[in-house]
């Protein structure tokens, strides 16, 4: 090429480099809908969303129900954001079928959604980062199975009737019982992921069964009302959790809870995020993130200590061999 | 506070209701400070947001007159938008579907208005004890899961237009004029108000108070009914816990609004005021994009304020 | 309307139709206790007594201060709030400075402060005590969230948690404490003026204006009182669960107005007694005690407790008929 023609190649090519890096350098608005302000695991997604935003230089919003996990309300805030019309959302549904008519409105109003947690009954979404609750509530089971020797008395400690989350782990929990008939299920209670009830549904459990030899609990605020039940009635039993809250991940160091499963919602918060905001920026994205089922306990306590203000979100090609494919 | 109360007071402030004045500052705080409030589709959207609230308002403003209370109206819309989608599903029609929820809802209401004006019931504590069978009912004949499946036509019901107004305005303005006319413009409108008032007048004239207090809450138990179908339509499904705590949401509405539980006197388009103001407050905060703990607060805050604006007033 | 003198002036016989109401509820308290012995070989046992008595005792707290209340006709729904925000308040403070003395102190403070901003929400301004405590309930929601931003506190010091999970000679720290304040709750109602007064003013306000009781410093009071109980009650929640979350004792609001109304305690006012609070708490845990050692079906249970609430009621109408 001429020296000329150079020169020309070359300033339309930093034209466009600047062009196009001024539309990326946006800052564009995030939508981020939890389900309530009181579950630390919501909080997580939240603060995991938030450090996402900051280090690509976006903005969030975060929109919970007043009452907590409302159905009419977080369909009134969908409708709301829609009329706001954020940039893109990122979306835990209150309930994952009754939400389906929001996801289709936010499909109609062409605002790019990313689906979390909750794996929504419909609607179409840019891709969905979760943990898979079945394979939680399998390899946890699994994991106290083996502790107690594939022999002992259990009993399981249910979340939230018709939740989704508590359906699926429940499920896990049962498929383990299946690989370990040794082992005996005495009763499976619904503890409605509250701390104070499944202490109390404990309390009158250890009533009518003198021996039980492992809890399993849908998640980690009831395990740990079930280990205040137990210390109270002087009783020991193996406790494992689900959701890998820092006061859980106390009580594993601490030998006071066997174990919890990951639940990780800062990762699937920020790993969310960076998906809705990648696709704003044509960047490449994946349909589905599922998190490796990880079981932590006092061996591999020591990466889940650090509170989740202080952890950074992992860069884009760290986050999309998350998965598990 | 009749139609008729509002000319008597001397200061021109006074006569202008306490809700009034509340909504107009919603509006014009909003207006300024969230964006996208003024737009024809975010108007629409509130409107829209608030017709089941309206729904369970107005039965529920005649039954405070008569100085009753309904706690079970949320539990029992529970359960009839459950009857929607269950019948809807299982029969294909909108019509069976809605006419199971009304069904459902006035066998509530009679059963609330036989215990409190046969048993003698309080009425606070009569519907808790409904409020609890409802909640129940609902749980058990969902198994704590969603109903999805519903037919289109039932969600058409909260996604059509007609002439352009959203089908769901258009049900809450002709439900806002029926209770209107009843209340104001019929006989049983003026025994409501002496039930409230001056029970013993009724049985002097040969009328049985007993009876028109059933009528009273079968009204609030069919509203229920109606607003289960606009609540089924809205999410498309059935959920056995989405209306619990909304009578509470009614009641402070209708308290705003201006009508007392002391006495026998009620204001309709003081309940529909309070309504907007609840649903304007808590859109103008979403488009705000405000913390959540805000939100909540300043439902309180403006329920409190209402009151004692109101409280202020009527002393001076 | 009854007769004026009568209400006002007559001091409260021993043996008066409350008692025999109270009486009743605790032949059916009774009557349940026999029928679940016979149904579930695990009820009788020395544990489970004990472990329904605390279970009771959590729910009594909240509802004993909560009965004076309804005795002056009026409602305190703000109360499942008022343990949120002291529990997550007094944990900090525990946690801060290690000093339970301070946490409990804390704990206290901030309940009586609720309390009297209710009772001047209903006194002074002239809210209707629904509206007003409905309206504290959000406020304190709103408060408690922003406050913990989702987070739970938790780990206290043992000997703090004995108030909790302890035993003293066999008996559960919080039935001791809970028989305590069943005592200064009877003590107060029964045998003080002030207790005595508070009954005037919720069967008839104006008479008892014109014989002279000060009717919003005793209305503050109940409030404060109520307020305070919460206060209590949020002490053992914090040393049972050994956290503090911005949902404590959320789901107890209802649950105590039921255990009022259960214990014959009328919303008109000025009928009732601490006593049948305690039996009403009482009723409600041994039903749920009895749903889940028969693992009853947990939809069940909002169904059982709703057809209870009006049978005992029911029941008290019935009974005083011929009053």
């Amino acid at each position: 090429m001429s020296v000329r023609e150079t020169i020309y190649a070359s300033l339309t090519v930093l034209a466009a480099v600047a062009i196009s890096t001024a539309a990326r350098a946006d800052g564009e608005t995030i939508a981020v809908f939890t389900k309530n302000q009181t579950n630390p695991y919501f909080q997580a997604v939240r603060v995991g969303a938030d450090a996402a935003a900051k280090a690509l230089n976006a903005k969030t919003l975060h929109y919970i129900p007043t009452k907590p996990d409302s159905i009419p309300e977080q369909l009134s805030q969908v409708e709301d954001v829609v009329v706001k019309k954020t940039d893109a959302i990122v979306f835990i549904p209150v309930d994952y079928k009754a939400m389906v008519p929001s996801v289709e409105k936010i499909n109609a109003a062409k605002i790019p959604v990313v689906n979390v947690t909750d794996r929504s009954a419909g609607g179409k979404f840019v891709s969905f980062v979760g943990a898979d609750d079945y394979s939680l509530g399998l390899e946890t089971a699994r994991y106290l199975f083996k502790k107690l020797g594939g022999k002992g008395n259990v009993v399981i400690i249910e979340g939230v009737k018709g939740s989704l989350t508590s359906i699926d782990r429940v499920r896990g929990f049962n498929d383990a019982l299946k690989e370990n008939p040794g082992v005996k299920l005495l009763a499976s209670q619904p503890g409605n992921y509250q701390r104070l009830q499944a202490l109390q549904v404990m309390e009158n459990l250890m009533q009518s069964h003198r021996q039980i030899d492992g809890v399993l609990a849908a998640n980690d605020a009831m395990a740990m009302g079930v280990i205040e039940a137990l210390e109270g009635a002087n009783r020991t039993a193996d406790v494992t959790g689900i959701n890998g809250t820092k006061e859980a991940v106390d009580a594993v160091k601490a030998g006071k809870l066997l174990a919890t499963g990951d639940y990780n919602g800062f990762l699937q918060g920020c790993v969310g995020t960076m998906i809705a905001i990648r696709s704003l920026r044509n960047e490449p994205v994946l349909p589905e993130i599922v998190l490796k089922p990880t079981v932590v306990t006092k061996a591999n306590s020591q990466p889940y200590e650090t509170p989740i203000e202080s952890r950074a979100c992992p860069a884009w090609d760290e986050a999309s061999k998350l998965g598990r494919n | 506070m009749g139609e008729a109360d509002l000319a008597v007071t001397a200061n021109p402030l006074q006569r202008i209701p306490g809700v009034a004045i509340v909504l107009l500052l919603l509006i014009a705080v909003f207006g300024v400070l969230a964006p996208g409030f003024v737009s024809a589709a975010n108007i629409a959207n509130v409107l829209v947001q608030s017709t089941l609230l309206l729904m369970l308002s107005l039965p529920m403003t005649l039954i405070i007159m008569t100085e009753g209370l309904d706690l079970s109206m949320g539990a029992v819309l529970t359960l009839t938008s459950l009857m929607v989608a269950i019948v809807s599903v299982a029969t294909g029609s909108m019509v069976l579907g809605f006419a199971a929820a009304v069904a459902v809802g006035l066998a509530f209401g009679i059963a609330n208005g036989c215990l409190i004006a046969v048993l003698g019931i309080p009425p606070f504590v009569a519907t808790l004890g409904t409020l609890g069978v409802a909640q129940g009912l609902a749980l058990i004949v969902s198994d704590g899961q969603s109903v999805v499946g519903i037919p289109q036509s039932v969600s058409e019901i909260y996604s059509a237009t007609l002439l352009g107004v959203p089908v769901p305005i258009v049900l809450a303005v002709l439900a806002f004029l029926i209770f209107h006319g009843l209340l104001y413009h019929t006989r049983f409108g003026t025994y409501v108000f002496a039930l409230g008032g001056n029970r013993e007048a009724l049985t002097y004239a040969g009328l049985s108070p007993t009876r028109l207090l059933i009528g009273v809450y079968a009204l609030g138990g069919a509203m229920a009914g109606v607003a289960g179908l606009l609540m089924t339509a809205r999410m498309n499904a059935g959920h056995p816990t989405a209306g619990l705590g909304f009578e509470f949401d009614a009641i402070a509405a209708v308290a705003v609004g201006g009508t007392s539980f002391e006495r026998g006197n009620g204001w309709l388009g003081g309940a529909a005021l309070g309504v907007l103001a609840v649903g304007v407050l808590r859109n103008g905060l979403n488009l705000m994009a405000l913390p959540s703990s805000i939100q909540v607060a300043s439902v309180g805050a403006l329920v409190i304020f209402a009151l004692f604006f109101d409280g202020l007033r009527s002393r001076s | 309307m009854t007769d004026l003198t009568k209400q006002v002036f007559a001091p409260r016989a021993l043996i008066s139709g409350d008692l025999l109401q109270v009486f009743y509820r605790l032949i059916a308290a009774l009557l349940i206790c026999l029928a679940l012995t016979f149904l579930s070989e695990s009820f009788l046992t020395l544990a489970n007594v004990l472990n329904v008595l605390r279970q009771a005792s959590l729910l009594f707290f909240i509802a004993s201060g909560l009965t004076l209340v309804v005795l002056t006709a009026g409602l305190d729904l703000s109360v499942g709030a008022n343990v949120a925000l002291s529990a997550c308040l007094a944990g900090t403070v525990i946690h801060q400075t290690g000093s339970p003395v301070l946490g409990v102190f804390v704990a206290l403070a901030t309940g009586a402060v609720i309390g009297l901003l209710n009772g001047l929400m209903v006194t002074a301004l002239r809210i209707p005590s629904f509206i007003a405590t409905y309206g504290m309930l959000w406020v304190l929601h709103g408060l408690t969230y922003w406050y913990m931003a989702g987070e739970i506190i938790h780990g206290f010091p043992a000997g703090f948690r004995q108030i909790g999970s302890g035993y003293l000679f066999g008996l559960p720290i919080p039935v001791y404490l809970m028989l305590i304040f069943l005592g200064i709750g009877t003590m107060f109602a029964q045998r003080t003026t002030w207790g005595q007064e508070i009954y005037a003013i919720g069967a008839n306000p104006v008479a008892a204006r014109l014989s002279g009781i000060p009717l919003s410093r005793r209305l503050l009071l109940v409030y404060a009182v109520s307020g305070t109980m919460a206060g209590l009650a949020s002490i053992i929640f914090l040393a049972r669960l050994n956290s503090a979350e911005a949902d404590v004792g959320e789901s107890l609001t209802l649950p105590a107005i039921a255990a009022v109304l259960i214990g014959g305690t009328s919303l008109f006012g000025g009928v009732g007694t601490v006593f049948g609070t305690f039996v009403g708490a009482l009723i409600l845990t041994l039903v749920l005690n009895g749903m889940n050692l028969l693992s009853v079906n947990a939809s069940w249970q909002p169904l059982v407790t709703g057809v209870i609430v009006i049978l005992a009621v029911w029941l008290d109408k019935a009974t005083r008929r011929g009053e």
